[in-house]
């Protein structure tokens, strides 16, 4: 990830101007679609865990590079900015979607005598089950997708596609200390709801 | 360096991840070394690591190469500026509305029309053979150069198609 991407904006770019460049300038964009896409992907499609937001989201994102392409300095790393576009472009997806999916599950329930933290169901319905792949990848992501967005994407950018507590910092734009305590936090939670996969995890590295 | 439990717990993802400094890594080993809990803890954080680190990465569809490729050819914003559905609805429905209108009102008002230059042209006809009919010498007859006359004006007025044409 390396230094920020910071010779462009993240204004959005005037939609109306027609764009036209030069077959050098095509190659550029070519070797950056080249680079990033399949990540940002895979990140767009871990944080909303369907294809076609993971598709709109990231296909938003490059579209928001290309026209931005003269501004971005050649090689400059790209992943803050790209997955700083995908985590804002998911924070407004979810901010439009109806309010019983906003919701986050890890958020306390406020009732009148206060505040409550929800039960999560046992989500190995059977043990044979634990061993099955895909079930567990649905599991994962369907558990992934209870935890707040701040959580969620601090976890994915993490464990899901490796980077560094300092390139998560620059890339969402939030001190050190704050990714490390997400970060904790979302494994705790997860460790939690994903209990008897923990488990067998852990066994595997045992036997 | 040493750590209490409660430092040290949250500590522990920190030090999976290798991002702790050389002080914080010996005093949370250490205090790993003491402390069962921690110990349990750590080994489910790593697990949970584990369990994110060896989901399959998502295979992009084609349609996302097809648009990423060709940005320009793609649809701008579509996340930001996407309507609800309720809206597009609307607009389908009322879009429909209109080309069911057109459709059924075309033929009545062209009809209408037709019916109306249909008459226009047969009384004229009518009028123009009845008057040429009647008149045994149509040059001195008064009826018949009426026509004539009127005829003529049409043309000097410039109308492009005079009445006369279908009779002359």
């Amino acid at each position: 990830m390396g230094r920020p991407a910071a010779v462009v904006s993240m204004a959005r770019p005037n939609a109306s101007q027609p764009v036209s460049y030069t077959t050098e300038e095509l190659a550029r964009y070519d070797a950056i679609v080249q680079r990033y896409a399949r990540h940002v992907y895979n990140v767009a499609y871990r944080m909303t865990g369907n294809e076609a937001d993971a598709r709109d989201l990231s296909q938003e994102a490059f579209l928001r590079v290309y026209r931005a392409l003269r501004r971005v300095e050649p090689d400059a790393p790209l992943e803050s900015w790209l997955y700083r576009i995908v985590s804002n472009l998911h924070i407004d997806l979810l901010r439009k979607r109806p309010r019983g999916r906003v919701e986050s599950l890890d958020a306390p329930v406020e009732t009148p005598r206060g505040e409550f933290l929800r039960e999560m169901p046992d989500p190995a319905s059977s043990p044979e089950a634990i061993i099955e792949r895909e079930q567990l990848d649905a599991t994962i992501q369907r558990v992934l997708g209870t935890l707040s967005e701040d959580l969620r994407m601090v976890v994915v950018l993490s464990d899901v596609e490796g980077y560094s507590y300092e390139e998560i910092a620059m890339s969402l734009r939030v001190p050190l200390g704050t990714v490390k305590s997400r970060l904790h936090r979302a494994r705790q939670i997860l460790q939690q709801r994903l209990g008897p996969y923990v488990d067998a995890r852990r066994r595997g590295w045992e036997r | 360096m040493t750590l209490n439990h409660a430092r040290a717990s949250r500590l522990l993802s920190a030090y999976l991840d290798r991002e702790l400094d050389a002080a914080e890594t010996a005093a949370v080993q250490e205090h790993l070394l003491d402390c069962a809990v921690c110990r349990d803890a750590y080994d489910r954080l790593r697990a949970t690591k584990a369990l994110l680190g060896e989901l399959p990465v998502a295979e992009p569809p084609a349609e996302f190469w097809a648009a990423v490729r060709t940005p320009q050819r793609a649809r701008p914003a579509t996340v930001a500026v996407r309507r609800p559905v309720f809206g597009r609805r609307v607009v389908w429905a009322s879009a429909a509305a209109i080309v069911a209108l057109a459709l059924a009102t075309t033929p009545l008002v062209k009809g209408t029309i037709d019916r109306l230059h249909a008459s226009e042209i047969g009384v004229d006809l009518y009028v123009r053979q009845h008057a040429q009919a009647m008149s045994a010498e149509p040059f001195v007859d008064r009826a018949y150069l009426g026509l004539m006359t009127g005829d003529a004006d049409l043309v000097l007025s410039g109308d492009a198609t005079p009445a006369g044409a279908a009779a002359r």
